[in-house]
């Protein structure tokens, strides 16, 4: 008797086709090569080392996370080792990795806290080079975009010590917004970038509309970098130009060197938060929560804004894909044209290998990978605009589309790359090592301002300016009798056209 | 009579030290060089990563003394320790009369409840308390609405004026259980004759507590104020996990004054372990001469 042919499919094959269905019905922007076996990873290019062995990793998450967390299986197999991924808030990163290097336990390929200056890691042994373990190396490093690998950064003694797979080039306090509410509340954040009242009328119509049950704006008030973060980049776009990343940029204006902390457009940008609060349009819970869950209550209905970065889209996509938002650009003060953001030549994730790290043939293997141009598009893919794969060809064959295009396009139109103090001078390193943010912070006035407990707007402002500029002549003082060749006039960039990219050329003209 | 030479008695009791040994091993390793080394470090201007340290003598405790956010931390930890002590000693005195009662069957139920939350990992409790108070669908706001005590949500942990008040509410129920035993324990050292004698001489009620059972337990009152009082001192996991000190500074006590200079800094910039152990032994010392006056005032308390 002819036995009748049976179909035969495995758990495996089924559970593949329901993702790939569900992420085609769900995801709509992100094409359907994401899952688990399906990654062409090409064969190292030179024999990697047969002993096997366990890689850790240790990152700031989110949309990173996601994407490590489908890639590390599949590579870890193909190459006979196991990967432990650790992803976690910067606000861990900046407690475990310091500890974690002081007492030898750090991951092989980590993150360093933000702020901390790489100098330092190099100088003090921490990390080691990764040339040893790209294969030709420079020819690989010749494939990413000029200014991304750069001496003083990620590039020591003639080494490269940070590889940057991803570009700096976005913002963290967009305009994420519920399309319902605001649609409710008769506005259109599309129709082109909202002034401050109007953000301040939309969410108190917001507000009105959910009668207690939802609110206009909401952030994550006890992670107290999301204040200063907002203060900052609202104050660029309302004309205070500074610069970005750790103490010895941020907040300060190159054209004069001096910190602008105190000036009219960071004051704008406080009372306008103040104002959110004063008008009730506030979520009331916003003192006891940290960004992710401020991010989370979003798509729960809970408010109507938020002012946060492009690793929503990744997050909600995948948490909530039937949840309607819209991102856009941050506001702007009534009356004003935006004006340009800035960030330092660079890339961003800068991943360094531990000095104590046996894995490096490994670690650089896969970094290799990730920066050809088949590693960046799959980068993109998956992590889209949280975190812009540093390849811009590669982005644009990811096939990108809704809001994560959006954000991308956003960030090419809103920002420039400007002036930094140590791609000038490298002794600028030795300045950060010695900084020390004062206490209070401006991250932690504003929150003191915004739950009452500390008074007058301009008054603290002042203040808070007054202790950073005294920080940094402390640190410069204190590097220089360390031997540093260094004054505060490295701050200063007299040629800085605020609306062009400061380049190499520029730097050549001091 | 003539007496051994020192050499002689430690050679008799070679045993004795050489049990002794391990445990003293460990407690020179994990005590006494911890505190050595922090006292070391007091002196130095070291990030505690880098190689470099500088000496700089008595500069940290300058600075330390000279930091109102020190100060505010320094009396917070005691506004802490004052506000949960008698709570606790008093609360758990109670619970432990009643429970203490031979006639009451749910007893050990009762016990085992109130003992519960003390054997649960405070890092826990501290990360579920926050969703318990959260202001958005938080249990305990949904009761206060539900039961019209409040017309809108309170922001426990997010409002200076309630977060420390709240952390200490969490602070007394996680431990309230072995203020209990404690109590319990002394409780039962009462022979039960004198609860007769006291009886047929027509002491009940709360003459029976105040004049007999409370002057018998008040030896026992002290050891356990001393341990609370510390207790309440040592509060890092559940604050850390709760408010991280916030927000800005009003549940920042002492440990988290420390941790943070110690190793979080604020943007990531360099940590200053030398002026965090400035601060610690300045704490330490403050904390061993409250043990010492309360050593003190116990062992007068015994004399009287």
């Amino acid at each position: 008797m002819k036995k009748k042919k049976e179909l035969k499919i495995s758990r495996r094959t089924v559970m593949k086709g329901a993702l790939a269905a569900g992420a085609m019905m769900s995801a709509g922007s992100i094409p359907s090569k994401l899952f688990a076996g399906e990654y062409n990873i090409p064969d190292p290019l030179k024999p990697l080392p047969t002993t096997g062995g366990n890689m850790r990793w240790i990152d700031s998450g989110d949309m990173k996370g996601v994407f490590w967390k489908k890639l590390f299986p599949e590579y870890a197999a193909s190459r006979g080792i196991t990967i432990e991924y650790d992803g976690l808030p910067w606000k861990e990163i900046n407690k475990i990795v310091p500890i974690a290097i002081r007492n030898g336990t750090v991951h092989d390929v980590f993150q360093l806290p933000l702020g901390m200056d790489p100098g330092v890691a190099v100088a003090e042994g921490w990390v080691q080079p990764w040339d040893d373990y790209i294969e030709n190396i420079d020819e690989w490093l010749a494939a990413f975009p000029s200014g991304v690998y750069l001496p003083g950064v990620n590039q020591f003694n003639g080494k490269t010590y940070g590889t940057c797979l991803t570009a700096n080039k976005r913002t963290g306090t967009c305009l994420l917004y519920s399309e319902k509410y605001m649609s409710e509340a008769g506005y259109d954040p599309q129709a082109g970038r909202m002034t401050y009242s109007e953000i301040r009328d939309a969410a108190k119509k917001i507000t009105k509309n959910g009668n207690g049950q939802y609110y206009g704006w909401i952030i994550g008030g006890n992670q107290v970098n999301r204040w200063e973060d907002v203060v900052h980049t609202f104050g660029q776009v309302g004309g205070a130009h500074s610069g970005r990343g750790g103490f010895t940029n941020r907040h300060i204006n190159f054209q004069n060197g001096k910190f602008q902390i105190a000036s009219d457009q960071y004051m704008e940008a406080v009372e306008l938060l103040l104002q959110l609060k004063s008008d009730g349009s506030a979520f009331p819970g916003v003192m006891s929560m940290n960004a992710p869950q401020a991010r989370a209550l979003m798509p729960q209905g809970a408010a109507g804004m938020i002012f946060q970065g492009p690793w929503c889209i990744g997050v909600w996509g995948r948490d909530a894909p039937d949840w309607k938002y819209g991102i856009a650009s941050e506001p702007v003060p009534d009356g004003k044209e935006a004006q340009p953001l800035y960030i330092a030549e660079g890339g961003s994730n800068t991943f360094w290998l531990s000095a104590n790290s046996t894995m490096g043939p490994f670690a650089g293997d896969l970094i290799r990978f990730m920066g050809t141009e088949q590693g960046q598009i799959y980068w993109a893919q998956t992590v889209g605009a949280a975190d812009p794969a540093v390849n811009p060809d590669a982005v644009a064959k990811a096939g990108l589309t809704g809001p994560s295009a959006q954000a991308l396009a956003m960030f090419a139109e809103n920002i420039l790359v400007g002036p930094n103090p140590i791609v000038r001078n490298k002794d600028v390193g030795i300045v950060a090592a010695k900084s020390r943010v004062p206490d209070p912070s401006l991250a932690l006035v504003i929150q003191g301002l915004y739950t009452g407990q500390l008074k007058g707007v301009e008054a603290q402002l002042k203040d808070c300016n007054q202790r950073y500029e005294d920080a940094l002549d402390k640190a410069v003082e204190e590097a220089r009798a360390d031997g540093a060749n260094v004054t505060r006039d490295d701050w200063v960039f007299p040629n800085w056209d605020v609306y062009s990219n400061y380049g190499a050329e520029k730097y050549q003209e001091l | 009579m003539h007496k051994k030479p020192l050499s002689k008695q430690i050679y008799d009791a070679r045993w004795c030290y050489l049990f002794v040994l391990p445990c003293s091993i460990l407690t020179g390793m994990f005590v006494i060089y911890p505190i050595g080394m922090s006292w070391y470090f007091s002196l130095l201007d070291w990030s505690g990563f880098t190689k470099e340290a500088k000496f700089i003598g008595l500069q940290n405790y300058y600075e330390a003394v000279n930091d109102e956010f020190f100060w505010d931390a320094f009396i917070r930890s005691f506004i802490f320790m004052f506000g949960t002590v008698p709570i606790k000693i008093v609360l758990g005195f109670i619970i432990a009369v009643f429970l203490n009662n031979q006639v009451l069957k749910l007893a050990p139920f009762f016990r085992t409840v109130i003992f519960m939350p003390v054997v649960t990992a405070i890092a826990i409790i501290g990360i579920v308390m926050t969703f318990v108070f959260s202001p958005f669908n938080g249990p305990a706001n949904k009761f206060l609405m539900s039961t019209n005590l409040t017309s809108a949500p309170i922001d426990f942990l997010g409002n200076p004026d309630t977060v420390l008040p709240t952390v200490m509410g969490v602070y007394v129920w996680k431990w309230l259980g072995i203020t209990m035993m404690y109590w319990l324990a002394a409780l039962q050292t009462v022979p039960q004759d004198v609860y007769d004698a006291a009886k047929i001489d027509g002491a009940e009620g709360y003459r029976l507590w105040i004049h007999i059972i409370l002057p018998i337990v008040l030896p026992f009152a002290i050891v356990i104020i001393l341990v609370e009082a510390v207790g309440a001192l040592n509060v890092f996991p559940l604050i850390e996990t709760m408010t991280a000190g916030g927000p800005f500074f009003s549940s920042e006590v002492m440990e988290i004054y420390i941790f943070r200079t110690a190793f979080v800094t604020d943007s990531g910039t360099m940590p200053r372990l030398g002026y965090a152990c400035a601060a610690g032994v300045f704490w330490g010392v403050a904390v061993l001469f409250i043990t010492v006056l309360q050593g003190l005032w116990m062992r007068k308390t015994r004399r009287i």
